[in-house]
């Protein structure tokens, strides 16, 4: 546990200065800032379509979530402090109930000259994330902040060096293993007109196992059969060199990351023991490495990116125990567009850690102020050449009027979920899903927008059905009076079961999930209460997914800035 | 900045310069650590029918057992989502007590998962840890020495088949837990029925020591103050095997574990019928 002396004292820091500042007000100096984030779940028993044989669901009814984020400034300090809130939550683990409470976060900072100083809770990323990030999605409740110092030097108005030591956060704890690193960073400009420009950098980073974990690691190695067992190491070492070149409309980035041998889990391993060959966990003592590569072009009526990465290997955990989304001490770049709508957002494509070659290409032309077209395209395969995931998706954007807007396109996406889900035996989901979505503004302040979607499954031959739960036809309707009310009413229905879909007395159902909301803005606040019934899916963000079982209830949320 | 691979140099060195001293890979033995009453462990495996992983954790268990041999006492709890029997399954192996003990226990993040010694390690969200850390926190427990020992007497009749079972439960140091339980139950091993596997459902999958019924409630039965009065205390129970639950393969597993806020085993025995 962390001092509480100290927290106590920054609390009392705070509440004492942010009187001190709203008596001030008109003073220099301290000033607050904060936000506050809060979701209510009321969970209604639906077995049907699996929302049950949990603890939320079967007794315990209510579960909420909640994070209030304080900033506070004075004397050439920063302070920041998150006091954060769980109970029968769901977010930490979607089949299970998670109660906890306390100090999620904080953090003192200091400049002074050239030299920067943080203490506490660190979110950082040395390049794009790919050997080191420290960060938070709230959605899936990961929290990898760095709990320890960071050091920064301006050694030249270009350049500068910094280097961080601590502990992985593991939610009011904290891993055992030392993480420190270094980045080095520059900007370098032509000395012409219409020049290029170059933002180089280097990164190091370093895992220094506990004694425990290492200790269950040789434990673990003792019991593999000489051909799996190696030698542990104590410490491994990720390396990253990265660099931005820009010139005029042309940006490229580029990054090559090798990380030294190191124990890491492999999911997939076929293993010998007594005989029967075993899919599934075994520590490997493997080196890793990732390429990746940007390339833009944005131009007045036409913008392009294309996009590489080769990955082979690169699991970089706090401890090789850790699994699913949990002590990852970096972040792999997702190489899938990121989509919005309920239906073409269904399946998403995880990044692989242990080896995929993914490319994505993304054009986007206006041709005028009234239409707007975007293409992408995404490959991800294995080193081996497996396919993984492929989308191709365009979309068109017309602006008819003052009053009306109209878009529509259509996704086509090959999703490995026999990779992807840990579902064996189950064929490549493929799927094509046109979409359109008309907005129409009544007046100034009252609008309409509509969705139409439908996802075309393709068939699972083995059992006659659509490929998982078949397809989807989905409906919304959006009536906003700006600027505080927003009502919302949806339908995601089954159209056509697939093989996972629920089924009563042999007979495949096609099943409706509803939801309704109301958001209400003033100010700063926002409060939105909706009904949601929500089938199983994988949620996303960035590329890290989960699995996430289906929902029934109510949530009521409230967020607010101050 | 002149030259900024000095820097860069100078870092990567301090970074890499220092060899360490690898950790020394030795075999696992399976011999009592010199403890005079041999430390026994507790595995409580948490299973499905429709769990395609499983089977790899039971295979690793089993590869477990075969190291550790009678010190390690495995019971498969078919309870959760994964558990729901399929239309072709003959048998389902979800209990009572397993949907209860596994709520007690908490749910996994994902499978296979089991639950060692219903202790919650340092460093883990809840009780319920993955394959990789079985054999880690497995080695930690047995390697601490017993407060209690349990013995078990188990009688057998065939032919009316009815079972009864006598706890012996003899503190091996002064005991200052607020609360001491113990928890009996009944096992079948090598039952063959449907189980989705990597390669598609396997008809004639054989499912290993699934928990069949309890002779104590989910969550035990409280001694604390019986244990006080006595130097060894004995309980008797009995069950009457129900048609259809193979003798041969049935054995009874007992433990003396904690109540309250800590569940932890403090020792297990298990013992044939015959």
């Amino acid at each position: 546990m962390y001092p509480s002396k100290l927290l106590l004292w920054l609390l009392l820091l705070f509440l004492n200065n942010s009187l001190l500042g709203q008596e001030k007000t008109s003073s220099p100096g301290g000033q607050i800032s904060g936000s506050l984030q809060s979701n209510a779940n009321f969970f209604v028993r639906d077995s049907l379509i699996g929302a049950a044989n949990i603890p939320q669901y079967d007794r315990q009814k209510f579960g909420a979530d909640a994070w209030l984020n304080l900033n506070y400034s004075n004397w050439g300090f920063d302070f920041g402090f998150r006091f954060d809130v769980f109970n029968n939550s769901n977010l930490l683990n979607p089949t299970d109930s998670y109660t906890a409470q306390g100090v999620g976060m904080w953090f003192v900072k200091k400049q002074i000259d050239n030299l920067g100083i943080q203490a506490g809770y660190i979110y950082d990323q040395i390049g794009s994330g790919i050997i080191f990030r420290a960060y938070e999605e709230r959605p899936l409740l990961i929290d990898n902040a760095l709990i320890g110092l960071k050091l920064s030097y301006q050694i030249s108005p270009n350049w500068q060096i910094r280097g961080f030591t601590g502990r992985q956060k593991q939610q009011f704890d904290a891993y055992k293993s030392v993480i420190k690193g270094m980045a080095f960073e520059g900007f370098i400009s032509s000395a012409k007109d219409n020049g290029f420009t170059l933002a180089p950098g280097f990164g190091i980073v370093a895992r220094t196992l506990d004694d425990q974990s290492l200790g269950q690691l040789v434990a673990t190695l003792n019991t593999y059969t000489a051909q799996y067992a190696f030698v542990p190491k104590y410490n491994s070492y990720a390396f990253t060199a990265y660099n931005t070149l820009t010139k005029g409309s042309v940006s490229w980035y580029l990054e090559g990351a090798y990380k030294t041998r190191d124990a890491i889990n492999n999911p997939f391993a076929r293993t010998v023991i007594n005989k029967d060959t075993i899919t599934g966990d075994r520590f490997i003592n493997v080196p890793g490495s990732v390429i990746y590569s940007t390339l833009s072009f944005s131009g007045k009526h036409f913008g392009l990116t294309l996009e590489g990465k080769r990955t082979q290997n690169f699991t970089f955990r706090t401890r090789p125990q850790a699994q699913l989304n949990r002590g990852m001490v970096n972040f792999l770049p997702p190489m899938a567009r990121t989509n919005t709508y309920r239906l073409t957002s269904r399946y998403n494509a995880a990044t692989q850690e242990l080896g995929e070659l993914a490319f994505q290409a993304d054009l986007r032309y206006t041709p005028s102020k009234k239409i707007t077209l975007n293409i992408n395209v995404s490959n991800i395969a294995t080193l081996q050449g497996k396919l993984l995931y492929r989308e191709i998706y365009a979309e068109v954007q017309l602006k008819l009027d003052r009053k009306r807007i109209l878009q529509f396109g259509v996704q086509r996406q090959e999703y490995n979920q026999e990779v992807y889900e840990y579902k064996p035996q189950v064929p490549m989901v493929r799927t094509i899903t046109p979409f359109i979505e008309y907005q129409y503004k009544f007046s100034r302040i009252s609008s309409l927008r509509t969705e139409l979607q439908y996802m075309h499954t393709g068939k699972d031959i083995a059992v006659g059905y659509g490929q998982d739960y078949g397809s989807w036809a989905y409906l919304l309707a959006e009536w906003s009076i700006a600027p505080r009310w927003t009502f919302t009413a949806s339908d995601m229905y089954n159209a056509a079961p697939g093989r996972n879909s629920p089924e009563r007395a042999g007979k495949k159902l096609n099943y409706h999930f509803p939801r309704f909301d109301v958001f209400y803005s003033i100010k700063s606040n926002r409060f939105s209460l909706s009904f949601v019934k929500q089938v199983q899916g994988v949620v996303c963000t960035g590329g890290i997914c989960r699995l996430e079982p289906a929902f029934s209830g109510v949530k009521f949320a409230v967020t607010s800035t101050f | 900045m002149k030259n900024p691979f000095i820097f860069i140099a100078l870092l990567t060195v301090l970074f890499t310069a220092c060899k360490e001293v690898p950790p020394v890979i030795t075999p696992l033995q399976s011999d009592n650590n010199g403890q005079v009453v041999p430390r026994r462990a507790l595995i409580e495996e948490f299973t499905g029918v429709r769990c395609v992983n499983c089977p790899a954790g039971t295979a690793d268990i089993l590869n477990l057992q075969s190291i550790y041999k009678d010190r390690l006492i495995a019971i498969g709890i078919h309870a959760g989502s994964f558990s729901l029997p399929y239309t072709e399954s003959t048998i389902d192996f979800r209990t009572e007590e397993g949907n209860n003990i596994i709520n007690l226990l908490g749910r996994p993040l994902g499978y296979p998962s089991a639950v060692v010694n219903r202790k919650k390690f340092d460093g883990e969200f809840n009780l319920q840890v993955g394959r990789s850390q079985w054999a880690g926190f497995l080695a930690q427990e047995l390697a601490t020495p017993p407060v209690i020992d349990v013995k078990l007497s188990v009688t057998y009749s065939k032919i009316s088949r009815k079972v009864q079972v006598k706890v012996d439960l003899t503190p091996l140091q002064a005991l200052s837990n607020p609360e001491i339980r113990v928890s009996v139950m009944i096992l079948e091993d090598k039952i063959v029925n449907e189980q989705l596997t990597p390669d598609g459902k396997q008809p004639n999958y054989v499912h290993r020591h699934n928990l069949r019924k309890m002779l104590t409630p989910y969550d035990g039965e409280i001694i604390t103050n019986l244990l006080k009065n006595v130097a060894t205390l004995s309980k008797n129970y009995s069950l009457t095997l129900p048609d259809g639950w193979f003798d041969l393969n049935c054995s009874i597993v007992a433990f003396a574990h904690l109540g309250g806020d800590k569940l932890e085993v403090l020792q297990a025995v298990e013992a044939k019928l015959f």
